[in-house]
């Protein structure tokens, strides 16, 4: 559980971006079929219309020829004659379109034409006999339309009909016209509403994913309890969202294993240990007395720094809370005052001004800074001052007048199990290591500098998390949880060069650069 | 003085025992949960010494169900869960202290009388340290035979910090205490006060000394 664990609040913001996606493109795609339904619509409405009135005017013209034919009779010469009923000669009359007739024989001359310039334009394209039927006369200058027409047979003679495409075409531009007007008034809203619903339908179906999604970003070291809501889910999303909980469900198993796992290794080591003290405090005072509680000592802090450093490295730090480093210092350095009394060190705070709370683990850093003043405590000559500084925006700095630390050493000190030479035998080595081990979980950085005046100047910075928290401000993010591990370096000076620069190094190999080899470290620890 | 020792281990729970006997408190030991709740029914304790992991149930619980039932008597954790969470916890459930073993017996048992003498707690009528004695209710100081006069304030002040001897009194705790709304603290007013407390003290011959610790508070010790 280290990286694998680190962006825990990320999904919000994913699912916010994905849900507005989502019902922009289907509202755009829904428009898309819309207008192109209504196109095809209009489209095939259009030629349906035309080859309906084309038919009309085809069985116009039929009949039309059938009742000049009905009116026909030969006459003495053998040449027909037309007694027209004046509704008919009306109704040609008035068709200012031009519907005319003709009457020819079998010869390709007409014998009667209603009128004699359009006999002469149709005249060619009229189909010969026997055939009958529609024709079509292509446009010309005087029937820029072209014509249609229609022949049948009467008897002896052949009935021709025609009639430019005026009429045809103006009712079909009124159709289509009419069409485009009143359907698409209809289909408009009828395709708004399509698009509304669904853009509604989509927002509201993914709403209880961005309840899942806060629900998400709440899920921390320290509620691993939380579950994503199941209820309301889309069917669609709901397996989704099943397998996430069955995932956090084992998440938690797994952290409160370690943590029954911490607190029995801590009970299984302290017990005896406390036994031990309190029966080594029974014997009486003497040389060898001493030298037990010293022996015993040694070993209790060993193990607590152990423990701590096993739990840093295998529980995640909840970094959620608010860490006010003044009073971290003030309890850290009232715990430590009776110590730095019976050392004959003064122990005292400065601060500029008071830093303003910063976003961390306020016992981690507490536990930071007791071991910095436990390391300056144990090398601050009696009759010296041991001072902590604390600067804005989240710098803890411990100065003492001690021997310093020499340049050489200066990174491996806060490996693990690192001893300084001539340091004193209670340490364990570990107790900067677990200092660096905070501080890069806050996503900051520890390193140590000759004091101006002799001595050591340690630099706790926890401004990482500041940086982060601005940077979540900033995108409205609610990531509040980031277990940075494998981040920050862990005991380099800020000013040695932007690829130092805490939370740039990603490389977890650069971490464990300056850590012993196992056998050095066990060499260490029984030596 | 009458204390309950609640602890599993039959070991530390028989050094406990003869620990605090021998510093004068009367002491019963409960090995668990069960057997605790018997005690407290049965009679009156001033002070509660409990450790977390019990064999029959988990002390906090017992810690929080003492309070529950508006049960004020001082309760000292002593255990071995040693994250600092646990202490947060620990101290947010009710307790007055928190020991994480092992621990030294002086240490436990000054840390118990520490615990007793808070105001309304049992110790609260004569406080002692070293050589100097403040009568509580009388007001009056006597280094060793001898009775000396102080100012109301500076009586104050001394009480603060024999209250938590051995412990920092933090300096906001002491402005809090001698200063109120209507006559706040000058800015060194609280300097002033342990300047002219330590000569007092010194004049007198105490064998008990104001430490300062700068930036924080004020811690009085034996010298």
């Amino acid at each position: 559980m280290s990286e694998g664990a680190a962006p825990v609040g990320r999904p919000a913001g994913l699912a916010h971006r994905g849900g507005g996606g989502l019902a922009r493109r289907l509202a755009w795609r829904l428009a898309v079929v819309m207008l192109a339904g209504v196109g095809l619509a209009a489209a095939a409405v259009a030629w349906r219309t035309i080859a309906t009135i084309r038919s009309i005017d085809d069985a116009a013209l039929q009949s039309q020829a059938q009742l000049v034919a009905s009116q026909l009779a030969a006459g003495p010469d053998g040449r027909p004659t037309l007694q027209l009923p004046g509704t008919l000669a009306a109704r040609f009359r008035e068709s200012d379109d031009g519907s005319f007739f003709l009457v020819y024989g079998r010869s390709d001359h007409a014998l009667i034409a209603w009128d004699a310039n359009a006999a002469a334009a149709v005249g060619p394209f009229v189909p010969p006999p026997p055939a009958t039927g529609l024709f079509r006369v292509p446009p010309s200058v005087d029937y820029p339309e072209g014509m249609l027409g229609a022949v049948i047979d009467a008897g002896p003679w052949r009935v021709v009909v025609a009639q430019t495409h005026e009429q045809s075409q103006a009712l079909l531009d009124s159709v289509l016209h009419e069409f485009l007007f009143s359907t698409l008034w209809l289909l408009l809203p009828i395709g708004a509403m399509t698009v509304l619903i669904g853009v509604v339908t989509i927002v509201q179906g993914l709403r209880p994913l961005r309840e899942a999604s806060e629900a998400a970003a709440c899920v921390g070291p320290d509620r691993p309890g939380v579950r994503l809501p199941e209820a309301g889910m889309p069917a669609e999303v709901q397996p989704l969202v099943a397998a996430v909980n069955e995932a956090l469900a084992r998440l938690e198993q797994a952290i409160d294993a370690q943590r029954r796992f911490f607190a029995e290794a801590a009970h299984a080591l302290r017990t005896p240990l406390a036994v031990l003290t309190a029966r080594i405090d029974e014997l009486p005072t003497a040389p060898e007395t001493a030298a037990l509680r010293g022996d015993v000592n040694r070993v209790t802090r060993l193990v607590g720094q152990m423990l701590a450093m096993a739990r840093l490295e295998d529980l995640p730090l909840d970094l959620t809370g608010t860490v006010d480093l003044h009073r971290v210092a003030v309890e850290v350095i009232s715990d430590l005052a009776p110590l730095a009394i019976r050392r004959q060190v003064e122990l005292m705070l400065t601060e500029r001004e008071r830093p303003p709370p910063i976003r961390g683990n306020a016992a981690a850093v507490a536990l930071a800074l007791t071991n910095l003043l436990d390391n300056a405590l144990a090398y601050a000559p009696a009759g010296t001052a041991v001072e902590v500084e604390l600067a804005a925006p989240a710098t803890i700095r411990v100065s003492d007048r001690g021997p310093g630390v020499p340049a050489a050493e200066r990174q491996a000190i806060f490996a693990r199990y690192h001893r300084a030479r001539g340091a004193r035998p209670a340490g364990a080595g570990l107790g900067l290591a677990i200092v660096a081990e905070i501080a890069s979980a806050h996503g900051g950085s520890v390193w140590v500098e000759e004091r101006a005046g002799g001595g050591a100047e340690f630099t706790l910075d926890l401004g990482g998390m500041l940086r982060v928290a601005a940077a979540e401000e900033r995108s409205g993010d609610l990531a509040p949880l980031r277990r940075s591990r494998g981040q920050g370096v862990l005991s380099r000076r800020p000013d040695h060069g932007a690829s130092a620069a805490p939370g740039e190094s990603r490389d977890d190999d650069a971490r464990r650069l300056p850590i012993s080899s196992p056998t050095q470290a066990a060499s260490t620890i029984g030596s | 003085m009458r204390l309950l020792v609640i602890e599993d281990e039959p070991a530390l729970a028989g050094l406990l025992r003869g620990v605090l006997g021998r510093a004068g408190f009367a002491v019963d030991a409960a090995e668990g949960v069960a057997g605790a709740e018997d005690c407290l029914r049965l009679a009156d304790y001033d002070a509660v010494i409990l450790d977390l992991g019990l064999a029959d149930g988990d002390g906090l619980a017992l810690l929080r169900m003492l309070r529950g039932r508006g049960q004020a008597l001082p309760v000292l954790i002593l255990t071995a869960r040693d994250a600092p969470e646990d202490r947060v916890v620990g101290l947010d459930s009710g307790a007055d202290d928190y020991v994480v073993k092992p621990f030294h017996s002086e240490e436990l048992v000054s840390r118990m009388r520490a615990l007793l003498r808070r105001p309304n707690a049992a110790l609260g009528v004569d406080l002692t340290l070293g050589n100097v004695t403040l009568h509580t209710t009388t007001r009056q100081l006597q280094v060793g035979v001898a009775p000396v006069t102080l100012s109301v304030r500076e009586t104050s002040l001394l009480e603060m910090l024999l209250r938590r001897s051995g412990q920092v009194v933090p300096r906001d705790t002491i402005e809090e205490g001698l200063y109120g709304f209507d006559n706040p603290a000058t800015p060194n007013a609280v300097e002033v006060l342990v300047h002219r407390l330590r000569r007092r003290l010194q004049d007198a011959g105490a064998t008990i000394i104001v430490h300062t610790i700068r930036g924080v508070g004020y811690l009085l010790a034996e010298s």
